[in-house]
């Protein structure tokens, strides 16, 4: 399914008009989308981290996790709100991009990872697990992430 | 005066056939800057827990102390490659740059919120064990935490408006911001010279 009509409809939107014509608030928007990246790059770090029995090995594995998790959530949250609002102002040629497209799916393959398999499975306990299943799903949490974080950065130079 | 000596310093850097080749590098310029974003997400990111429970706000139920001690390294880390790479990004645009007034006033932020964090520091380990396991610190370490979260993120805010042209010297400026940028030839053109 061609979804470039979505990408359209965000260019002619009233969104998109004010984010094309406020240069200062769109570099704000960045920082803050910088600064929620720094919190989910953070907590989700910490997570994997303790996962990998690297990081806070003194700290209850359940602590981290209901801590992390609330926190991921309101990254989430301003990311998407920020990255919408950036996106407004180059929506047709974001359609276009290769690594928007490449952010997009490792995005999607990242919350599935935390939403779908990492959560459910630490609230199973991680004892019910062979520790390398843990561990294997703590190195795929971290190199989804940073993928998603890097091919980010590419759309500003293609 | 030191506007002069700033300008020739770039000037010089800029000769460099090394600064040329890395500015001119589409891949490894790319890749050095990707990595000081992401290294961002690890210091900022350790840097953002570590103050948010001397607010009292997460991990209220760990000693502030643990969460100190046990993020130091990874934060110090993403510092240490945040910083190597910002200094080969300066190197590959050092003209550009030192006429930044962006680029100005995030080095002064990053100054300040150096001595904030060992002034910090310090504060925390002479105090941490009268506090240590109480959920909200007292009300000094929360102010110095605040202090601390306000200068890195304008170190972030102006480290992304380095980017941006509005304020660069072939612009039309007061004489004040083409001193403040450093736009040493614009303002000898302006003081008409």
């Amino acid at each position: 399914m061609d979804v470039l009509f979505l990408f359209e409809w965000l260019d002619a939107s009233m969104l998109a008009t004010i984010s094309k014509s406020n240069g200062g608030v769109f570099a704000l928007v960045q920082t803050v989308h910088l600064v929620s990246l720094a919190l989910l790059g953070g907590m989700s770090i910490m997570l994997d981290l303790r996962l990998l029995n690297l990081l806070l090995r003194d700290v209850p594995l359940l602590i981290v996790v209901a801590e992390t998790k609330k926190w991921i959530g309101v990254a989430l949250v301003t990311i998407t709100l920020s990255g919408v609002y950036q996106a407004s102002a180059v929506a047709i040629k974001l359609y276009y991009n290769s690594f928007f497209w490449s952010k997009m799916a490792g995005l999607v393959i990242a919350l599935l990872l935390y939403y779908a398999i990492k959560l459910p499975l630490l609230n199973r306990g991680v004892d019910k697990f062979h520790p390398w299943t843990i561990k294997l799903v703590a190195v795929a949490s971290l190199t989804t992430w940073f993928g998603v974080a890097a091919t980010g950065r590419w759309i500003g130079f293609s | 005066m030191l506007n002069k000596l700033l300008y020739d310093f770039a000037m010089w850097l800029d000769s460099q056939a090394w600064s040329i080749s890395l500015h001119e590098s589409y891949y490894l310029y790319g890749w050095i800057e990707t990595t000081h974003v992401l290294t961002l997400a690890i210091f900022f990111g350790m840097l953002l827990v570590i103050d948010l429970r001397m607010l009292g706000v997460v991990f209220t139920r760990v000693p502030a102390s643990t969460i100190a001690r046990r993020l130091d390294f990874p934060m110090m880390v993403g510092f240490l490659v945040m910083v190597v790479t910002g200094l080969l990004l300066f190197y590959a645009i050092p003209v550009r740059t030192t006429q930044s007034i962006w680029f100005r006033i995030k080095v002064v932020l990053l100054l300040a919120a150096g001595l904030n964090a060992l002034l910090f520091r310090h504060a925390m380990e002479a105090s941490v064990v009268s506090w240590d396991i109480d959920p909200i610190p007292p009300k000094r370490i929360r102010y110095g935490a605040v202090l601390s979260l306000m200068l890195w993120t304008g170190v972030i805010a102006t480290g992304r408006m380095i980017a941006y042209d509005w304020f660069d010297c072939h612009k039309d400026m007061s004489r004040l911001m083409y001193w403040a940028a450093g736009c040493v030839n614009e303002l000898v053109t302006a003081e008409g010279y």
